[in-house]
């Protein structure tokens, strides 16, 4: 399996030197392989949103390495990090994030004309995924035109209209009913093992967790221990979360 | 102790509330500096020299468009105001506070900020209106004595408006809080935009908008001697003509843009498409303001710094720059000193009744004058020779011309005699001599002393003083001065007041956009292009008023036509100050912007 993902002894400190100095990762390695579907969990203040930001190139850790389809992104100047964002990496946020003034399509194609490319060739693709995730109908639409599962599921054409490296998703069921959380997380499962897209989730919600195929445990700076689904069918592995998070100190 | 949360909270935002007590600052400094020229009817009759009612027009007009941009001006002032503290009220009351309580805060915070706003700005008023008078008066070498930086009168109104709208604002401000539920006061309501999409109203609605406009410049063009019934014409057609093309013509050409992938595709130009048209729904109102202020704006500079011409018109309309009739020696001394080009002199003797001229002079030398006449509708002057056997004619227009050449106390009777008749003639032997110089600037202050001193010597020549170029010059300088100081200044609160009014508008609104700017930096927009992207959509909005303004003006200035000779004559120095004005409030904008919505916290 090639590696996507590798985090090399990444650390991060808030606060100038001489000043009251704050650790907020505190060394931190793991990787992830192509094709794997991975969650990482973790409380308020486990350093979370900090790995996310580090891991989609929007800050740098203080030392360490990170490198996302073998390239050391820690060394990237600012243009450099946007383009390879543009290019490597796809964003699902809490609350999508979608531009209310454009509509779906419009929304789907932005990261494509962020990239130049060529307008002939955008809509094709638009169109492609689109019917991927079932949505081909409300492109002419308007986000505010839609529910919040649809919402999500624009908000995923938008992350995956690039083919991205790897899709990074904030909490992506954070503002869903629980239906239109249970279908998007089904989707992404059935991206992850159709399409073969790398996926790594931050969430607190063991529900959401347990769609993954590992779940990484971040407390306190540190990644501590790791759960793998192997074989196990997906209620298993919630039982086996769930029975993990009350046995952890 | 909810005082003191109170403070806290506005210190926390110490960096916001600046920039809306900056705005609110500039405000009540303009309406102070404008009304010390309005309610001042001294510098009115003294400085501007025109009839009193007709400039009260002018100037009552100005103030209920100023009182109008100012209206607006607070209306965005005091909802950037409520946006900016509902969510602090909304925890107070979340804490426990009664509602009357937090609306009797909101009540004081907002009339405390409107009064301290109002007499800040008229003290910094006093110190900018003495500055620009100054100014104006030095740059523009314009005579103004009757201007008073401190006026308890304007001093008085300006209170009274900004407190009774603040008043106003206040209550307004506690009913729409004390009526929202708290959960909604902390959750900033992020209402989508519900943008209509009926294309062919919005095509009929484009088309309307120009046959309106094209109306309102027909109006405009037709002679100016109907101004009162074409001015409200115009006025109404432009207005909703403006309105029509900002509501639907761009919204039309945007949609267009964006349905032209070749065009929209690009960049990040489809996301500056789809902020254009969520501010040009949203800016409607204002837009279609600004571009009539625009408008009002660089016509009060152009049409004030345009009555300079007017001096040039003097200096046409009067052949001869002076007239000598006196030997004396202070005449002599300071006609020595001027430079003359020619001069003509004519002989006469005076009896009780008849002046007797010398026919013999007038053969070789007729007397030139300038005939005033309409050409193709401009005004134009043009050299004529009066017939010399007419001139004693009574009832002719040589007669009464040169009738009004001559010191000619109790109106005598001219007569034109042979020069042996002459000869013989009784009566005291006079001359009237007809100065031209090279350069009337230059001597234009020796030609009015000697024409004052003659006064003093011979009190039936202040008739023919009172029509010498000198003397109309003199009245010429003053009236245009004070026109061009009212122009500039006019100009200058027009555009300060609208170019802070969509500043305002557009920062007030950065907050939420403030999101958008994230989640594009996030999928990968690079911050040049993320500026680029800023400074094109602001720049659009700055620049559409912008343009309609300046057609505007330009259809405008004719119906000056009638007051002014030439109401283009060096458009471009009046369009260049006002457009780099502009330009300076519109990357004032950008970078203020930019601040809000680019920080470095993700």
């Amino acid at each position: 399996m090639t590696e996507i993902l590798r985090v090399d002894q990444a650390t991060k400190t808030y606060g100038k030197r001489g000043e009251k100095q704050y650790q907020a990762l505190k060394g931190i390695n793991f990787g992830v392989d192509a094709g794997e579907f991975v969650a990482i969990m973790g409380a308020s203040g486990s350093g979370k949103t900090t790995l996310l930001n580090i891991l989609s190139t929007l800050d740098k850790p203080t030392t360490g390495h990170v490198f996302i389809n073998h390239e050391d992104i820690s060394t990237l100047n600012a243009n450099q990090m946007a383009d390879f964002r543009s290019k490597q990496i796809g964003f699902i946020f809490q609350d999508f994030n979608l531009l209310e003034n454009l509509t779906n399509r419009e929304n789907i194609a932005l990261p494509l004309t962020l990239q130049g490319m060529s307008a002939r060739k955008i809509d094709p693709l638009v169109d492609k995924i689109a019917a991927r995730l079932g949505i081909k109908e409300i492109l002419a639409k308007y986000p505010a035109q839609l529910s919040g599962g649809q919402k999500q599921r624009v908000a995923s054409a938008r992350a995956l209209v690039h083919e991205p490296a790897i899709l990074l998703a904030d909490e992506p069921t954070g503002a869903l009913d629980s239906s239109s959380a249970r279908e998007l997380l089904d989707t992404m499962v059935d991206l992850n093992q159709k399409d073969g897209v790398t996926t790594l989730m931050v969430t607190h919600d063991p529900f959401s967790a347990s769609f993954a195929n590992r779940i990484l445990f971040i407390k306190d700076g540190k990644i501590g221990e790791q759960i793998l689904k192997g074989e196990m069918s997906r209620q298993d592995f919630y039982h086996m979360l769930i029975d993990h998070l009350g046995t952890e100190e | 102790m909810i005082w003191k949360l109170s403070l806290t909270g506005i210190k926390s935002r110490f960096k916001d509330y600046l920039v809306l007590f900056s705005g609110l600052v500039v405000a009540s400094m303009i309406f102070y500096m404008f009304l010390t020229i309005a309610i001042n009817p001294s510098f009115m009759t003294h400085d501007v020299n025109a009839p009193y009612q007709y400039l009260s027009f002018i100037f009552g007009l100005g103030i209920v468009l100023l009182a109008i941009i100012t209206l607006v001006y607070l209306m965005y002032a005091n909802s950037f105001l409520l946006n900016m503290r509902q969510h602090d009220y909304g925890m107070f009351m979340m804490l426990g506070a009664r509602s009357s309580r937090v609306g009797l805060l909101i009540f004081c915070e907002t009339l405390i900020t409107g009064t301290l706003a109002a007499v800040v700005g008229i003290v910094i008023g006093f110190g900018l209106t003495a500055l620009v008078s100054q100014l104006l008066i030095h740059n523009l070498g314009l005579s103004i004595t009757h201007f008073q930086v401190v006026l308890p009168n304007a001093i008085l109104w300006t209170l009274v408006f900004f407190i009774v709208l603040f008043f106003i604002g206040a209550l307004h401000n506690v009913r729409k809080l004390t009526r929202s539920k708290v959960i909604d006061l902390l959750h900033e309501q992020q209402e989508p935009v519900r943008l209509g999409h009926h294309s062919i109203w919005h095509a009929i609605e484009a088309v309307l908008g120009l046959i309106l406009l094209a109306t309102g410049y027909y109006v405009l063009s037709l002679p100016p001697a109907a101004i009162f019934m074409t001015m409200p014409i115009a006025l109404v057609t432009i207005v909703a003509g403006s309105y029509c093309i900002f509501n639907a013509l761009l919204t039309s050409v945007i949609n267009m843009l964006l349905k032209k992938k070749s065009f929209s595709y690009r960049g990040i130009r489809l996301f500056t498409l789809g902020q254009l048209k969520f501010r040009l729904h949203d800016y409607t109102k204002i837009l279609t303001v600004i571009s009539l202020l625009f408008a009002l704006a660089l016509g009060a500079i152009t049409v004030g710094l345009n009555f300079n011409t007017l001096k040039d018109q003097v200096q046409m309309s009067t052949y001869y720059d002076g007239t000598i009739v006196s030997n004396s020696p202070q005449v002599k001394r300071e006609t020595a000193k001027l430079d003359v080009k020619s001069e003509q002199t004519y002989h006469y003797k005076e009896t009780a009744k008849y002046l007797y001229f010398n026919q013999a002079e007038f053969t070789h030398h007729p007397v030139k004058t300038m005939h005033f006449e309409y050409k193709n509708g401009q005004q134009t002057y043009r050299l004529q020779q009066l017939p010399t056997n007419k001139l004693s004619q009574p009832g002719t227009d040589a007669n009464e011309i040169f009738g009004g050449m001559v010191p000619n106390g109790t109106p005598k009777v001219i007569q034109l005699v042979s020069p042996k008749q002459w000869q013989t003639l009784a009566g005291k032997q006079k001359f009237v001599q007809f100065i031209r110089v090279k350069d009337f600037d230059k001597d234009y202050l020796t030609l009015l002393k000697i024409g004052e001193q003659q006064v003093r010597e011979n009190k039936s020549f202040s008739d023919v003083y009172n029509i010498s170029k000198a003397a109309a010059y003199k009245m010429m300088l003053g009236m245009a001065s004070g026109f061009e100081f009212m122009g500039f200044f006019l100009g200058i609160a027009f555009l300060t007041m609208l170019a802070s009014t969509l500043m305002f508008k557009v920062l007030s609104g950065a907050a939420s956009d403030k999101i958008r700017y994230k989640m594009l930096f996030k999928i990968g927009a690079r911050e040049r292009v993320l500026r680029r992207s800023i400074s094109s959509e602001i720049g659009i909005l700055f620049l559409v008023p912008g343009i309609l303004g300046v057609i505007d003006v330009l259809f405008g200035l004719k119906l000056f036509k009638a007051l002014l000779p030439n109401p283009y004559a060096n458009i471009w120095v009046p369009f260049l100050i006002f457009i780099v004005l502009y330009f300076l409030y519109y990357e004032l904008t950008v970078k203020l912007y930019e601040r809000i919505v680019l920080t470095k916290e993700l």
